[in-house]
């Protein structure tokens, strides 16, 4: 599976942006969030989590380290919502081509 | 790193396909990094190791982080480079 993930391409990366994913990097460590992008020139991916303070963490995974991406659900309209409207986000910058 | 196009030997209407998804991708993923600077950031890197740094910056091809008063074992540095291939993963609040 190692460097799979690189090897997508934009096409493939972009149909996981907005679900909530599982990421395996490196020997054992393992990410759940909401995929807000992935870089088209390392592969690195990163996540939000909401937290319950209101805050948000995030996490960016570096490309060479993926070993599987695993699709956990779909966003519902509230969580699109906070994606669109989170401050990591360029206000213009939406997926719709 | 990665290959110019994965559609390279598809039609052209499929090449500006990717060509747009590469840029939302890569727009969002800078905005992203700018969120970063000047936030105090945990590093994943290989073997367990665990430091945390300011973040300042990254080159274009992510290649190096520059990064301010990283507490490492031995004590902290002002001002580093970290390659990136030795990291794992970066967590921060936002």
């Amino acid at each position: 599976m190692q460097d799979a993930w690189s090897h997508l391409g934009p096409l493939q990366w972009i149909r996981f942006v907005n679900k909530q994913i599982k990421v395996t990097a490196g020997k054992d460590e393992e990410r759940r969030g909401w995929l807000v992008t992935v870089d088209p020139v390392s592969a690195s991916l990163v996540l939000v989590d909401f937290r319950e303070d209101g805050k948000m963490s995030v996490d960016m995974v570096m490309g060479h380290a993926v070993e599987e991406v695993q699709v956990l659900q779909e966003a519902d309209s509230e969580t699109l919502d906070r994606l669109q409207n989170s401050l990591i986000l360029p206000k213009t910058c939406s997926l719709d081509a | 790193s990665i290959s110019m196009s994965a559609a390279s030997e598809a039609d052209p209407e499929e090449q500006q396909r990717e060509q747009h998804a590469r840029t939302t991708l890569r727009e969002r993923f800078l905005h992203c990094l700018l969120a970063m600077t000047n936030k105090k950031v945990q590093f994943h890197m290989y073997e367990k190791v665990k430091v945390e740094a300011t973040f300042g910056a990254s080159d274009i091809d992510m290649l190096h982080f520059q990064v301010s008063d990283l507490h490492t074992p031995i004590g902290v540095q002002k001002e580093a480079l970290i390659r990136c291939h030795d990291v794992i993963s970066l967590t921060f609040d936002a």
